[in-house]
């Protein structure tokens, strides 16, 4: 039977497809430029957010593949998510890459096909689809991880990352295979009818928490977030930041989708697990945060701690619950990369600052890059008028209006608890003399535009939040 | 539009520095004190504008903002009124008080200072709570910078402390907001809100505890010493003046009218602890070596009587609370700018360092002796008549034993007894010789200090232009809290409803009766 393609709806990913393809082969010549290549990146990118947002705006919906291949709304918000984050990566590792002899060809190939792995796990309607997604980004992202291949703590980072990425999706697959054995299919819909709501068998039970685990590792959750302060240390600032957005997003895009459409009947079962996760989470990564003297540690955790705010609102596993855990994601992305970016900003002639004692006094010695560094502080600390306090708000606000006070007012107590390491990189910027002085590089250009982007977004988003909230409110499945 | 000019006029000198900082370091002064001055002037026409026969909020503007129950809407009645006025004076005043005493970074120090301002005004405009929320923590960012940068040897420590105090209390509040959204037809908006709410009494906490930490209330009160000693004088000045008014106006805002049966049950544990941070600032004052501790403490002191005048429940008392916030603001604003101008001539505020400073410096000594004259609460002088009317309020008002009031009449005596033993200290006596080449007060000081001496003596002997606006929306306030059982009409189908509370009231009935009896 031949399979009629509806090529419109896959726009998107085939646009990222092409995409690659293209970098692929201008790789080949080395008479190009390789920043080139990461303009291609963002072209592509760019074109695929644009072609996303106007499908967005028609309400586009359909599916493919044997209603393997879900394209609505839901999975259109992820590809805007996933879609910017990539460009916001780009910019800030163009200048970050343009250093002695070091490949760059493969370098935005990889970030591609993690983009596409993605897309694919936001539109999966499949657990199957949701698993090529998952190992297609995860697979990227190990190498991305080492990429500099001559640094020992790159490679330690990326070897840590496979194995410890790799049990995961080893849960993640034998849960789905257990799924398979109680549902006797892997398709969200049809899991959904087959499980009804007084026949629980505990083949589908044990398959659910199993997905918890994959999922919970993928994007970093407590009990099983080890690997993540490691892999951001080791890896290239770039892909650590890259690391904390997209993929994450991209973890929740598809555990929203598989707990809310193909689970709902077992929601009893699973929301208290995910509200005790997010208290975890929340807690431990905060907690921890405050310890670090290393900045790319500090924000791991702190990407842990976000991962916890974020399992706030699927707890609460509400219409309101999904379109803020979606907002939440968005905002989260553009600001922990923008944090990351003025991480890169910062690096001196000796190499890049990465203790939090090397920001001391960069409020006069660089007073530009310090407001960048402070709008995305204060922006993860959830002060207003800044995005992440909107997204905190609504995270917060359909938690209780699901009935879960006591969640809410622990992660009140968190953002609390997270002003004092924010604010401490705050207090040394401004408030502190350096040590020695340290000259810090020229700025680059591209990385500069990348920053500027992301305080435009975060102001925005904290001053207008309606700019996407609305959207994110339109695109609950 | 008037309202929204007077809170956003000040951002705009923000941007208007941030870009013309360049021009050099008497521009941005320049400029910081045109907008102040500007600002003041203005919020004048909401004087002038304001309607004091009604307790509605007037100049109200409202306009969607985020769909789903947001709004921005504010307006001022006669219990923010003051306030806006209050915080519109200080500011041009802090500015020159600050004229020449910030040596670097003198542009974000202005601008911090105007950010300040928008974000109280906000606070105390602000008639949703989303709006007033966002205004309530994006305040917190430039007193952190004001306290941080500016500030003394342990600035870090104490301005940390400072955010982290405030923001532990307002997690809470924030649940608060949240969960009287769902009670409020799923709106932000303070104007539709009407109790009785369900869990009013952990509501009234979650708003209690931010509001008293502002205050700050005995025994949340630990920040504040150490944030007013180590902040530069302005950012005291505005600590004292204004900021800690936002607690007390939370709470006379929101705890009171919203949750009258939570505040009655709560005003014996509330008032204990209000009479307690009376007495216990008072002594701790009267030991301090510090200048700036002593006023420091001095101000957990007064805001225990302005919160001891709020949970009398009675007109008078609130409206003397509410006064005494103003009164505050403007005696204890004038104490740190004193200290302030005196630590810039000596680089010390110890006590010991100083004596017979009336010799040498005449002009601030008059000046000095007026501020604590009204700060103890002289007849004649603003002090007096707060205090006054929140304790004959509190011993009428019957809301609480009498027996606090003359706890609280010691702290009168007490503060009589630290102020003018320091100034004693200061003044009197022999004069050092190291303090023998200080300047008196100059021009640009005596500028600075005499508009704040004209309304404490205004105040001090005509405050009916204050107290009458006040009138009416103090007395909307009064009925709320009043009604701590629900209205008559609002009873009898209550009663149907709840049998527990028609056992109550005839078990009230029964011991009024009984107690007509016993007294014939």
């Amino acid at each position: 039977m031949p399979i009629e393609i509806n090529w419109q709806l896959l726009m998107p990913e085939l646009i990222i497809a092409l995409t690659l393809i293209i970098v692929l082969v201008f790789d080949l010549f080395d008479s190009i430029s390789k920043t080139v290549l990461g303009w291609m990146t963002i072209v592509g990118a760019g074109i695929a957010l644009w072609v996303s947002i106007q499908m967005h705006y028609a309400g586009t919906v359909g599916t493919q593949f044997n209603e393997m291949f879900k394209v609505d709304n839901f999975s259109l918000f992820f590809n805007i998510i996933f879609l910017v984050s990539t460009i916001l990566v780009v910019l800030i590792s163009m200048s970050y890459l343009d250093r002695g002899d070091r490949k760059q060809g493969p370098y935005y190939l990889l970030i591609l096909l993690a983009t596409l792995g993605m897309m694919l796990m936001a539109a999966g309607n499949e657990l199957i689809i949701v698993f090529l997604g998952l190992e297609l980004m995860s697979l990227s992202l190990y190498v991305l991880a080492g990429y500099f291949r001559e640094s020992p703590a790159s490679s330690e980072a990326g070897m840590k990352y496979l194995l410890l990425g790799a049990f995961a999706s080893a849960f993640f697959l034998y849960g789905i295979a257990l799924i398979y054995g109680g549902a006797g299919t892997t398709s969200v819909p049809a899991i959904a009818e087959a499980i009804t709501a007084d026949d629980k068998s505990p083949l589908l039970l044990a398959g659910m928490f199993l997905l918890v685990v994959g999922f919970g590792f993928k994007v970093a959750i407590v009990p099983f977030h080890q690997w993540a302060p490691d892999v951001y240390e080791g890896a290239p600032t770039t892909i650590a930041a890259f690391i904390s957005a997209g993929p994450k997003a991209a973890g929740f895009a598809a555990f929203l989708r598989i707990f809310m459409e193909a689970l709902p009947n077992l929601q009893v079962e699973w929301s208290g697990v995910l509200i005790l996760l997010a208290m975890l989470t929340m807690t431990v990564g905060n907690v921890i945060a405050i310890a670090q003297t290393n900045i790319k540690r500090m924000l791991a955790y702190s990407s842990i701690a976000h991962a916890g705010y974020v399992l706030i609102g699927l707890a609460a596993a509400n219409n309101d619950g999904i379109s803020s855990a979606m907002l939440y994601l968005l905002i989260y992305c553009v600001m922990n990369i923008g944090a990351f970016g003025a991480v890169i900003l910062a690096k001196t002639e000796d190499g890049e600052s990465l203790m939090i004692s090397d920001y001391a006094g960069l409020g006069t010695r660089k007073p530009l890059l310090a407001v960048f560094m402070m709008v995305m502080l204060l922006s993860l600390a959830g002060f207003p008028p800044t995005a992440g306090f909107v997204g905190k708000f609504y995270i917060f606000k359909a938690a209780v209006g699901a009935g879960h006070i006591w969640l809410v007012i622990i992660g009140a107590i968190n953002t609390a608890i997270s002003a004092f390491y924010y604010l401490r990189v705050v207090v040394t910027m401004y408030m502190r003399e350096p040590e020695e002085e340290l000259e810090i590089s020229p700025y680059a250009s591209t990385l500069v535009v990348g920053l500027i982007l992301a305080v435009i977004g975060v102001l925005l988003i904290g001053v207008l939040p309606s700019l996407m909230l609305t959207p994110a409110q339109n695109s609950v499945f | 539009m008037l309202l929204s000019t007077v809170i956003f006029l000040p951002l705009l000198g923000v941007i208007a520095i941030a870009l013309l900082r360049g021009l050099g370091a008497t521009a941005v002064k320049g400029i910081a004190l045109g907008i102040g001055l500007l600002t003041f002037i203005i919020s004048l026409g909401l004087y002038t504008g304001f309607n004091a026969d009604t307790a509605t909020f007037q100049l109200v503007e409202q306009k969607n903002w985020i769909p789903g129950g947001v709004s921005y809407h504010i307006g001022v009645d006669g219990i923010s009124l003051w306030l806006v006025l209050l915080t519109t004076f200080l500011t041009p005043v802090c500015i020159l008080a600050a004229w020449n005493s910030v040596e670097k970074g003198l542009s974000g120090f202005m601008m911090s200072l105007l950010a300040l301002e928008t974000g109280m005004l906000g606070v105390f405009c602000a008639l949703d709570l989303f709006l007033f929320f966002v205004f309530w923590e994006s305040m917190l960012i430039p007193m952190y910078f004001l306290i941080g940068i500016w500030g003394g040897e342990r600035r870090i420590y104490a301005t940390v402390k400072f955010v982290l105090y405030t923001m532990a209390g307002s997690a809470l509040m924030l649940v608060g907001i949240l969960a009287l959204y769902f009670q409020n037809d799923n709106s932000f908006d303070l104007t539709t809100l009407s109790g009785p709410f369900e869990h009013s009494d952990l509501l009234f906490l979650a708003f209690f505890i931010a509001f008293a930490i502002k205050v700050p209330l005995f025994p949340f009160h630990t920040w504040l010493p150490d944030a007013h000693v180590e902040a530069p004088t302005v950012g005291s000045v505005i600590l004292a003046g204004v900021l800690l008014k936002m607690g007390t106006y939370g709470i006379i805002r929101f705890c009171l009218p919203l949750f009258p049966d939570a505040a009655e049950k709560f005003t014996p544990l509330i008032v204990t602890l209000a009479v307690i941070g009376i007495i216990y600032g008072a002594l701790v004052a009267m030991v301090q070596p510090d200048l700036k501790k002593l006023v420091a403490y001095s101000s957990v002191s007064h805001l225990g009587f302005v919160v001891l005048g709020l949970f009398s429940k009675s007109s008078a008392g609130i409206q003397g609370s509410m006064l005494q916030m103003v009164n505050h603001g403007l005696s204890t604003g004038a104490l740190f700018l004193l200290v302030g101008m005196i630590y810039e001539r000596r680089h010390s505020r110890m006590i010991v360092d100083f004596g017979g400073l009336s010799k040498r410096m005449p002009i601030f000594a008059t000046i000095f002796m007026i501020v604590t004259l009204s700060s103890i609460g002289l007849p004649g002088l603003n002090g007096f008549v707060g205090e006054y009317m929140i304790l004959a309020g509190s011993f009428v008002g019957q809301a609480f034993s009498k027996v606090y009031v003359v706890f609280a009449t010691a702290g009168v005596i007490l503060a009589a007894v630290y102020m003018l033993w320091m100034f004693q200290r200061v003044m009197f006596g022999t004069l050092d010789k190291t303090n023998e080449g200080l300047p008196d007060l100059n021009a640009r000081e005596i500028v600075v200090m005499l508009p704040i001496l004209l309304f404490i003596v205004w105040i001090g002997v005509y405050p009916k232009p204050f107290l009458s606006k006040m009138e009416k929306s103090v007395g909307v306030v009064v009925t709320k809290v009043q009604q701590t059982e629900p209205a008559m009409g609002q009873l009898e189908q209550q009663k149907s409803r709840d049998p527990k509370l028609a056992l109550q009231e005839t078990l009230r009935t029964q011991h009024e009766k009984r107690e007509k009896e016993a007294e014939q």
